[in-house]
């Protein structure tokens, strides 16, 4: 049986205001170890709330979440940060890519800040655009890129630094059907070789068509775990 | 690229309207001491002070061969000096008059290249070299005759009456209304004071401290004698300077008030700018510490680019303007010249004050780089990442 990666408890997320937003209601979870996942709901449903709460890029209001045993509601945000470095991998639908870097310093930036040598970022970096298809492109910048590779960059930059899970927002909102099916082909592939979890907020079915567990979202609560 | 183009033209700015009021200042001060009147001065003792021919030196007496054998002296230049009334029968107008040896003068007494009409007097002639300024006012021209009248030394009348040689246009604006050059020999006949100097002129090298100067001359001086530096002989113009270089003082720091703002304008933009990247990096896991040391750092090199590149770019200026100074003209000009101030503005080359300003506008670029210290460490990487 394979163990969890992450285990979510009565997670909330009241974002204040004249009248307050649940934005992530109630929300118990357990994602284990090699999951391909996809989190889908409306626009609004809180889907894109809970992955930033699992990504420790915010807060939640209560409840707790474990990952591989620590509680990152309780770390203070040096350590979160520290923690997000080491064990979290993202994949953001703008690509968020640092424009002045080359897909190559792009994906390495994240081993450098692991302190890991020059010889084994480069190495790596390079292995991982070749596995995601972008052998040869190594020194193009963002802007050089299409969608789908600055995608692909944003996805080999998520597995860099030899994350627990990576984490992906609406990760083919702004690719074509060919692009699309590329990534889904390429993350498919490094889930089953090298058992990578990966956990989707989306809502484009041709995800969901790929995902081998999908959690529906609706209100901030979960509506239904197939 | 904004940051540096903005410390650059900060750090020119800043120099370029300091140089102006230094080097309005410096070359006032190099006219006045170096040209005229000398960094160092002998006179009798209490001369200075009372301006009277009955303190005035034994031209025997001095020992000015030791004086010149001291490192850094040039040469003794040999004056007297006094006031007299000077009459064209039409009018007249108390006047300097100062007797000296052209060919051993400073070079703003030497009348090669300040006579403007006429020539220089012989030496031991009943000639005289009127300034320009007294001359207009005198209504006086080349061999025309002048009246003068006044004490000489112990009681004695001085008068005497002189044909003009020739006009010259001094440069110090308060001495060309006034001032009257005749031969030594004719000054001391004139002032019944044959033998006697009111002032020896101690010309240093260009390269000396007259400070050090001094140290070196007063052990040889002699008791009757005192020895005084251009600071002593014109304290009005010490307080004139420092009063001047205040008021600067008060529009420069509003200029850096100014700066501060441009340059925290753009800092405020290039974070406006980056708070995307900043929110990436963040949440891939970079410290917001470390991710502020490096802006800071950045910061730092930009700017000091720009400081540097600054100084550099307004040498240029500084050294056109040293010798092609602007000419003030109109009303300006009169208002300038009733001060008794020379009409024109020069700058100075001293690399001091590059230093100076390039190190303020460095030091503010730093100051308001804390600014993207702040939004860093405030920031919110989800938030970052939607701007």
């Amino acid at each position: 049986m394979s163990k969890p990666v992450i285990q979510i408890k009565n997670l909330e997320k009241v974002y204040e205001g004249a009248v307050p937003v649940h934005a992530v209601n109630g929300i118990n979870l357990t994602i284990t170890e090699g999951e391909f996942t996809a989190l889908k709901g409306p626009s609004g449903c809180g889907k894109t709330t809970l992955l930033n709460l699992l990504g420790g890029l915010d807060k939640p209001t209560s409840g707790s979440i474990e990952i591989g045993g620590v509680d990152i509601t309780t770390l203070s945000e040096n350590q979160l940060i520290d923690f997000r470095l080491r064990n979290i991998g993202f994949v953001f639908q703008a690509y968020n890519l640092i424009p002045v870097l080359s897909a190559q310093e792009n994906v390495s930036f994240i081993m450098l800040l692991q302190d890991r040598p020059k010889e084994e970022r480069e190495a790596r970096a390079q292995q991982l655009l070749e596995a995601v298809g972008l052998k040869g492109k190594e020194g193009q910048r963002p802007g050089q890129l299409s969608g789908g590779q600055q995608q692909r960059v944003a996805v080999a930059r998520a597995l860099a630094s030899k994350p627990q899970f990576v984490l992906a927002d609406e990760p083919t909102a702004n690719l074509d059907s060919t692009s699309t099916a590329n990534l889904l082909d390429i993350m498919e592939k490094l889930n089953k070789e090298e058992g990578m979890t990966f956990v989707f907020a989306t809502h484009d079915d041709r995800v969901i068509k790929k995902a081998r567990r999908i959690i529906s979202i609706e209100d901030g609560k979960v509506l239904s775990d197939e | 690229m904004i940051t540096i183009a903005a410390v650059m033209f900060c750090v020119i700015f800043a120099v370029v309207l300091r140089s102006f009021q230094v080097g309005v200042w410096e070359h006032m001060v190099d006219d006045i001491v170096a040209n005229n009147f000398g960094y160092l001065q002998v006179h009798q003792k209490g001369f200075w002070g009372e301006q009277s021919l009955d303190l005035s030196m034994d031209e025997a007496a001095l020992p000015v061969a030791q004086w010149q054998e001291v490192d850094g002296v040039r040469s003794v230049v040999r004056r007297l000096e006094s006031f007299s009334l000077v009459s064209t029968g039409q009018s007249n107008r108390g006047s300097l008059v100062l007797g000296i040896e052209p060919e051993f003068e400073l070079p703003g007494l030497q009348l090669i290249d300040q006579i403007v009409s006429g020539s220089v007097f012989e030496p031991g002639s009943d000639q005289v070299v009127v300034s320009e300024g007294l001359a207009e006012f005198l209504k006086v021209g080349v061999g025309d005759s002048l009246l003068f009248l006044s004490q000489g030394y112990r009681g004695a009348s001085a008068y005497g009456q002189f044909m003009v040689s020739g006009i010259a246009k001094i440069s110090n604006p308060e001495l060309n209304k006034q001032l009257v050059l005749m031969p030594l020999q004719t000054a001391q006949w004139m002032y019944n004071g044959m033998g006697l100097l009111t002032t020896a002129v101690i010309d240093i090298e260009p390269t000396a401290d007259h400070k050090e100067v001094k140290a070196e001359l007063l052990p040889i001086l002699g008791e009757e004698l005192e020895l005084l530096e251009w600071e002593e002989l014109f304290p009005e113009l010490i307080q004139t300077i420092e009063a001047d270089m205040a008021g600067g003082q008060i529009f420069i720091t509003i200029l850096y008030f100014i700066i501060s703002f441009v340059l925290l304008g753009t800092v405020i933009m290039m974070v406006s700018e980056r708070e995307r990247e900043f929110g990436i990096l963040v949440s891939i896991g970079m410290r917001k510490s470390k991710l502020a040391v490096v802006t800071v750092l950045e910061n730092l090199i930009l700017t000091l680019g720009g400081a540097i590149v600054g100084m550099a770019l307004v040498k240029p200026v500084q050294f056109y303007f040293k010798y092609n100074p602007i000419d003030i003209s109109g009303q300006m000009k009169e208002a300038i010249e009733q001060f008794d101030f020379e009409p024109k503005l020069y700058t100075t080359t001293s690399f001091i004050i590059n230093l100076n300003h390039g190190a303020i506008v460095f030091v503010i670029g730093i100051l308001v780089s804390s600014y993207a210290v702040w939004k860093i460490m405030k920031l919110e990487p989800v938030k970052s990442m939607r701007s």
